[in-house]
């Protein structure tokens, strides 16, 4: 990861849609939301100022909330990360650990710790980009 | 004062990044210090293959680019205590390390390790000359194909032009039996054209693709011949006089029978 800096300037309650892949290398970095109606595949990296929302499978690194967000959430309909980093917060799954989520999930801070939980209704998942 | 290992090719395939994970890991369980670079940016596998792909935070061009200290950016193995890596960077690409900040990298590396160990990416543009700029000594990887040889070949040149004297020779995944049935070049042939001494010899085996897959160099795998190759390199490094381990397998009835009665 390289010289990502997000302009701070930006309203974060604006949002792209990435409409592809993302594959190894590749990089998309948005001051505002992402939402990728694809796959992020390992290798690959969504830094955002604001939320992530994959609507497919995350298996690379997903930075939300990269200028200091602590608010800031990240989702997948299969949230696998490589590394999940909100804010300043860096986790990754523990080693040797084989999970494979059966249902979308969300990832937010949650008393100082990245906690991932399901993505149980549409309304919760609404507030949560709302905030 | 450590030493800078590079670990080439010319051809792609042939296990420049599985040999680094393994010296690696094979020189820090003797008790080294050691450190691999890998210098493969934007195909970075280094990270894969040691299984530790979900630490990186820092990478070669953070360190380059001075965006922070290469202490930073440096990740402790899982299993060796004085293990290290650097990782490359992957959304980047060859040109942005030059060769004089490589130099001055393994400088700096080479001050607090006994070993660097350079991963070399394929081919001979950028990217190789980047990773040889600052190396002492090379370790040329090939396997018994034609194609193979010829790049190792045009490697060495290419490494005694950039005055890296003396380069080793290490043969990957050589297979006795299709040797022995004359369908495969034996390792005579190769050192006969290459003329450079030989490190070792690892015979194909299929533990090192399991061994990939799961981030596990096979170096620690006591029952893997691949892994006995690669401790009996790592030996060799180090600068013990290490015999070449025989290959064949016996694994018939009748030579366990001879065996056993001392035949």
């Amino acid at each position: 990861m390289s010289e990502k800096k997000v302009s701070v300037k930006v309203p974060d309650s604006k949002a792209i849609l990435v409409q592809r892949t993302i594959r190894s290398g590749q990089s998309i970095q948005y001051p505002g939301h992402i939402v990728v109606l694809g796959d992020v595949n390992p290798g690959a990296e969504i830094v955002a100022g604001g939320n992530i929302l994959v609507l497919g499978c995350l298996r690379g690194i997903a930075h939300a909330g990269a200028v200091g967000n602590e608010k800031a959430v990240v989702a997948a309909f299969r949230l696998e990360p490589t590394q999940l980093r909100i804010a300043n917060h860096i986790t990754r799954a523990p080693d040797g650990e084989k999970w494979a989520p059966r249902q979308p999930e969300v990832a937010r801070i949650k008393n100082g710790v990245v906690v991932i939980e399901k993505l149980q209704s549409l309304e919760e998942h609404y507030l949560a980009f709302c905030q | 004062m450590g030493e800078v290992l590079v670990i080439t090719s010319g051809k792609g395939g042939v296990g420049k990044t599985t040999t680094t994970a393994n010296i690696g890991t094979g020189l820090a369980a003797l008790g080294y210090k050691v450190v691999m670079v890998d210098t493969d940016i934007g195909l970075r596998n280094l990270d894969v293959v040691m299984g530790l792909e979900n630490r990186i935070v820092y990478d070669i061009v953070d360190v380059i680019s001075g965006n922070c200290n290469h202490k930073k950016a440096l990740i402790k193995d899982k299993r060796q205590e004085e293990l290290y890596l650097l990782p490359a960077s992957q959304t980047r690409d060859k040109s942005a390390v030059t060769q004089e900040q490589m130099k001055e990298l393994c400088q700096t590396l080479k001050n607090e390790f006994d070993y660097v160990l350079i991963d070399c990416p394929a081919g001979i543009e950028g990217g190789f000359k980047n990773a040889i700029a600052g190396a002492d000594k090379a370790i040329v990887v090939t396997t018994p194909e034609v194609s193979a040889v010829r790049d190792a070949d045009r490697i060495i040149g290419l490494l005694e032009a950039n005055e890296i004297k003396n380069p080793k020779l290490i043969i990957n995944r050589i297979r006795p039996d299709m040797v022995k049935r004359g369908d495969m070049m034996d390792i005579e042939d190769m050192i006969e054209i290459l003329a450079i001494d030989l490190l070792g010899v690892v015979p194909e085996d299929e533990m090192i693709v399991v061994s990939t897959n799961k981030g596990e160099p096979a170096v620690m795998d006591k029952t893997s011949k691949a892994g006995q190759a690669y401790r009996n390199i790592s030996l060799r490094i180090t600068g013990e006089a290490v015999p070449l381990m025989h290959l064949e397998s016996h694994t018939g009835i009748m030579s366990k029978l001879r065996k056993l009665i001392g035949f």
